[in-house]
């Protein structure tokens, strides 16, 4: 009996898991992102050959976020995570803008997935700290975000290390 | 492999894989857990569950330490088939290394040692380096174990990281465990290395001998074995670590005991002071002894290191002969082994006792028992002179209890005695020939025989007893006919005249023999008696009516030889022979070291050195047969006159020519060879003795990596473009497909379908070709499958493949099969059963081809490559300025190739000849042989 009123708790409270999906090309400050929102506080990182996955609490909402390594090698086994993802976290390095070209293509390959159709994007532009880092309207222009159809998504200024502007983005 | 044939079940199965898939994603722990439960079961029974591989490896990063543990199971299994993939794991054990519990650090490291995908060790070297110096001593010892399987995988990769120094650190650890495993580990990289890796200092041996008091047992025999390849500086430092090593006799665990004996064996061979080791024997008696006690497969190993140890040093159970009798409830193997034993250290102290059991032994009911234990006597006797009236006497006893095997094995052990003591004991003869009648085994007979060829002039009725093995020689084995003739020869020339002359010569009968010896026939008128017709008929069987080689020319050797100069024929017959030795000291002293220096392996189990049995050791010397020839005469049949030449050294044999006739035979060699001696030299060259031509076994194949030909070009296959090449790798055949598009359009559904073929050649799985953008090429390894679809009549090489995609019309090709991607890894022939083989086909199975435009410049490179691809180089001989080699290759269904090239090094020109049992296949064969020499 009490697993059973356990089990309709959680239904009836939607305390159900949202997973999320932290994607970006390498060096983009994933990794960073996930455990400041997870512990709050900056770890030193190396770079991620495989995944990450934690499960982070906010607002009474849990989320389990994975973070996939960004590394060329790694990014076609993005698809394999993509089933039953309610959202994705974006993640661009703003100052590196040699690579926004790439970053931009990888995108919009995400959103040609069919298993993704239904998930919300949110596009953190990270590294505001950097100077040369391009604002969240560069960014759009860049990535060509207006293009997005039928799809709920936003942009936000970010700066992992600082901690600014991510919980603003779970927020939305 | 079970993942190719899971898939015929997966329409029954349907479902299970995609509801599998389903529970590991799911959000709830428990139901992840139990999920990784059930695939770790399918897993378990041989299901192929790789399909759900990044959904196992997701559930890899959780707190709960039992799904972690199932998660790794997997990996360790599936890693290999998705070698892509498992670098998705990666980031999670470089993230469990660094885990606070050490039982996690320890088990990411130690799961990582056993992934064996190259594209990720690389990034497992941080984390290993890390815990290599890890706190935790359990972390540091899994951690070194983890160096040793590094360094199976990529070798230069351990040194280039520095682990090898990181490793030898550990030595000086100060957890016992950490220090074991260390020594563990680089006594495994050492023996997989040809450069001194691990060589143990003064500091490094304080040290060990330190741990060893404290670590596990299993650790203290890893510990031992390192020590016994310690050379000490001198006398005294071996004394000291012998001293420290001492109270590990003791030890409870037999492996322990073994160990250290060996160790200890091993260090007194730099002792000098007498009183120290006859002090060390008496110490390593009793442990040994406990030994024997334990159940029968631990005192079967015990028994065989005993029997070397015993060869080296007999002093150390010298005492406790007693011991090695036998139980009536041995099983039969310790019980072989014991009599082995005691007959090692019989002497004349105890020879009595010995004696008393061998012959309760002999009345037993197990027949290979018992015939051991009467050749015990025999060896006891020939052994010790003292005793060996008394053996004799033992013999004689058992010789009137008329049990057939008995007699049969008291006679060939009588035989080795009357070697060993010429003109003592011949008054038993009498007694020996009343069991003539019983005799029916060959070596029995044989034995017999010589024993009346070889006292013809005591026996009085000589000719007679071997008139009565006459009248079935051509029945007779080898061995007995051998024995017949030389005894036939030697009754003749110790009493030509003698005997009764009923027997009617059969002169019309030999005309080639009579004509050609008319020296024989004028000096020896007179000698128109029974011995010179038994002579004849011998001699007339052994040379027109047999068709073994073997017995053919030593027939004609005598003959020869009584034609020209009767009495060198006696000079050279009735030779005197050299007195035969004690055998029951088998190995040579250089084996016997190396087999001593592994004690307690499998080596010493086997009496064999390690490189005879393990194909990895690194330096696989190919044996002549002269190493294994002590353990050939372990059977006590020492020697005698008529040694049998073993059937492949006979030049008439490997050679395909005819005979010799007997006008050109050379000059006859003595006809009692020394003992012992194998085989003649004038065939040494046949024999192939440059062994440094013959490759090891486990050489790698190397890579296709020419470029394949082109069997659909792209003008006929609308901008598809197909290369393809049959190929053979690890003991499969492969079909090696390049396939490129040239269209303006994404081709995909790729598919293909193999028409009957000699070979029955067809795919083994579904194409795995992927859609195949404009501009771009696939590349394809397709396994295939023999004897699916055959096609009758003659062999053809025509292979038709036919492929299609769902863009274009079905495109059809023809390609070539090359025979020798056939050639299986077993084809391997030893050079005796290539001769016997050789000689079991008949001249019909036989076909010639000359290929003109061949040059063999290299040799060593030319028989690398045809090694390489499984055709294996047997044997060589100089005949002329030409070289004649001789391969053995197998293809599938066991059917083999004999193959003889004969070319001058340099010049074009090459002989191919081949002995086949399907000489259809010929054709198919000279094609395969010039590609590849050509190549």
């Amino acid at each position: 009996m009490g697993i059973l009123f356990t089990r309709m708790f959680s239904s009836l409270f939607g305390n159900k898991e949202a997973r999320i999906l932290v994607l970006g090309l390498d060096n983009a400050g994933k990794t960073t992102i996930l455990y400041r929102l997870q512990m709050g506080e900056v770890v030193s990182t190396i770079p991620t050959i495989g995944f990450n996955v934690e499960t982070v609490q906010y607002n009474n909402i849990k989320f389990q976020v994975w973070d996939l390594g960004g590394q060329t090698s790694i990014r076609p086994y993005w698809r394999c995570y993509f089933p039953n993802t309610q959202a994705i976290i974006y993640v661009i390095d703003s100052s590196d803008t040699d690579r926004l070209a790439i970053a931009k293509d990888e995108f919009h390959a995400i959103l040609e997935e069919e298993e993704l159709r239904g998930a919300v994007v949110l596009i953190f532009a990270n590294k505001q700290d950097l100077p040369g880092a391009l604002d969240d309207a560069a960014v759009t222009e860049a990535l060509e975000l207006h293009k997005i159809k039928n799809r709920q998504w936003a942009i936000f200024k970010t700066s992992a290390t600082k901690g600014e502007g991510l919980f603003e983005g779970l927020d939305w | 492999m079970s993942g190719h044939d899971s898939k015929y079940f997966s329409t029954t199965k349907k479902g299970e894989i995609p509801e599998l898939k389903e529970e590991l994603n799911s959000q709830y722990k428990d139901k992840r857990k139990d999920a990784v439960k059930k695939v770790i079961a399918a897993m378990t029974v041989g299901k192929d569950v790789s399909s759900l591989f990044t959904d196992v490896v997701n559930c890899m990063q959780t707190e709960n330490l039992e799904l972690k543990k199932l998660v790794y199971l997997y990996l360790i299994n599936y890693a290999k088939s998705q070698p892509d993939l498992a670098i998705l794991a990666v980031n999670t054990f470089v993230k469990d290394s660094q885990d606070p519990n050490p039982l996690i650090r320890a088990l990411a490291v130690r799961t990582m040692g056993c992934i064996r995908v190259d594209k990720i060790t690389e990034y497992l070297c941080d984390p290993l380096q890390r815990c290599l110096k890890d706190d935790d001593p359990y972390v540091r010892k899994t951690a070194a174990i983890c160096v040793a399987k590094l360094y199976d995988i990529n070798a230069e990769l351990v040194e280039d990281r520095g682990f090898l120094e990181s490793l030898k650190d550990l030595i000086s650890d100060n957890n016992p465990m950490v220090v074991a495993n260390a020594v563990a580990a680089l006594a495994e990289i050492q023996e997989n290395s040809s450069g001194p890796i691990f060589e143990i200092s003064s500091h490094t041996l304080s040290k060990l001998l330190t741990a060893l008091n404290e670590c596990t047992e299993w650790g203290q025999v890893f510990i031992l074995d390192a020590l016994s390849r310690y050379k000490a500086a001198d006398a005294r430092e071996a004394e000291n670590i012998v001293e420290r090593v001492t109270p590990r006799l003791q030890h409870a665990n037999c492996a322990v005991v073994l160990s250290a004996v060996k160790m200890i064996l091993q260090q007194m061979e730099l002792i000098t002071s007498t009183d120290v080791v006859r002090n060390l024997c008496k110490k390593m008696a009793p442990p040994l002894v406990t030994l024997l006690s334990a159940e029968p497969e631990i005192q079967y190993v015990a028994l065989r290191n005993i029997n070397l140890i015993v060869q080296r040093r007999p002093t150390i159970l010298a005492h406790e002969i007693k011991v090695f009798f036998c139980k009536y409830n041995d099983p039969i193997y310790v019980k072989m082994e014991k009599l082995e034993i005691m007959i090692k250290l019989a002497s004349d102290r105890n020879i009595d006792q010995v004696l008393l059991e061998f012959k309760e032994y002999a009345t037993e009911v197990d027949v290979d028992f018992v015939r051991k234990a009467v050749r015990a006597i025999g060896r006891c006797a020939i052994k010790l002179e003292r005793a060996a009236e008394r053996c004799i006497s033992v013999l004689l006893e058992l010789i009137k209890i008329k049990v057939n095997y008995v007699v049969q094995e008291a006679i060939i052990v009588i035989k080795d005695i009357f070697r060993r003591y010429p003109n003592t004991y011949e008054s038993i003869i009498a007694t020996l020939c009343e069991s003539l009648d019983t005799l029916d085994e060959p070596e029995a007979k044989a034995s017999m025989i010589w024993i009346i060829g070889e006292y013809a002039e005591r026996i009085d009725n000589a000719d007679e007893l071997l008139e009565s093995f006459l009248e079935s020689f051509p029945e007779e084995p080898a061995q007995v006919q051998l024995q017949l003739l030389t005894a036939t020869v030697k009754l003749f020339l110790k009493k030509p005249t003698e005997g009764p002359q009923q027997m009617i010569q059969t002169r019309d009968q030999l005309p080639i023999f009579i004509c050609t010896c008319t020296v024989f026939k004028h000096s020896s008128q007179s000698v128109v008696t029974n011995t010179n017709s038994c002579l004849q008929v011998v001699l007339n069987n052994a040379t027109v009516e047999t068709d073994n080689p073997d017995l053919r020319d030593r027939a004609y050797i005598y003959w020869r030889l009584l034609s020209t100069d009767p009495e060198a024929a006696k000079d050279v017959v009735l030779a005197e022979k050299p007195v035969i030795t004690d055998d029951s000291n088998q190995l040579d002293s250089s084996l016997l070291d190396e087999l001593l220096a592994n004690i307690a392996t499998l080596s010493s189990v086997y009496h064999k050195p390690p490189e005879a049995f393990v194909t990895r050791v690194k330096t696989t010397a190919p044996k002549t047969e002269d190493d294994d020839y002590p353990n050939g005469i372990d059977t006590g049949y020492s020697d005698t006159p008529t040694h049998v030449a073993d059937g492949g050294t006979s030049p008439q044999t490997s050679s395909s020519s005819a005979p010799y006739p007997a006008g050109r035979q050379p000059a006859p060699p003595p006809a009692a060879p020394a003992p012992a001696a194998p085989v003649p030299d004038l065939l040494g060259d046949l024999i192939g003795l440059d062994n440094s031509a013959i490759v090891p076994v486990d050489r790698p194949e190397p890579a296709p990596a020419a470029p394949l030909p082109v069997v659909l070009p792209a003008s006929t296959g609308q901008g598809l473009q197909i290369s393809a090449q049959l190929t053979r790798q690890d003991g499969q055949v492969l079909y090696s497909m390049l396939f490129e598009n040239n269209t303006q359009i994404p081709l995909d559904g790729f598919m293909i379908q193999f028409n009957k073929n000699s070979f029955g050649l067809a795919a083994a799985g579904p194409l795995q070709v992927p859609q195949l953008q404009p501009g771009t090429s696939a590349r394809t390894l397709l396994p295939m499958v023999l004897f699916q679809n055959v096609s009758g009549g003659a062999p053809s090489s025509l292979l038709q493949v036919a492929v299609k995609n769902n863009q274009q019309p079905v495109w059809y090709f023809n390609d070539k099969v090359s025979l020798h991607v056939f050639f299986t890894e077993d084809g391997r022939m030893e050079r005796g059963s290539f001769l016997e083989t050789w000689r079991s086909l008949p001249d019909s199975n036989e076909v010639l081809k000359d290929l003109p435009g061949i040059v063999v410049s290299n040799v060593e490179a030319t028989l690398d490559r045809l090694a390489a691809s499984n055709m294996f180089f047997i044997a060589k001989r100089k005949h002329a300025n030409q070289d004649v080699f001789y391969f053995s290759a197998k293809i599938p269904r066991g059917i083999p190739f004999l193959i003889e090239l004969t070319t001058v090094i340099g010049n074009p020109g090459v002989k191919c000849a081949i002995k086949t049992p399907n000489p259809e296949m010929a054709p198919l064969f000279f094609e395969a042989i010039e590609s590849l020499l050509k190549a």
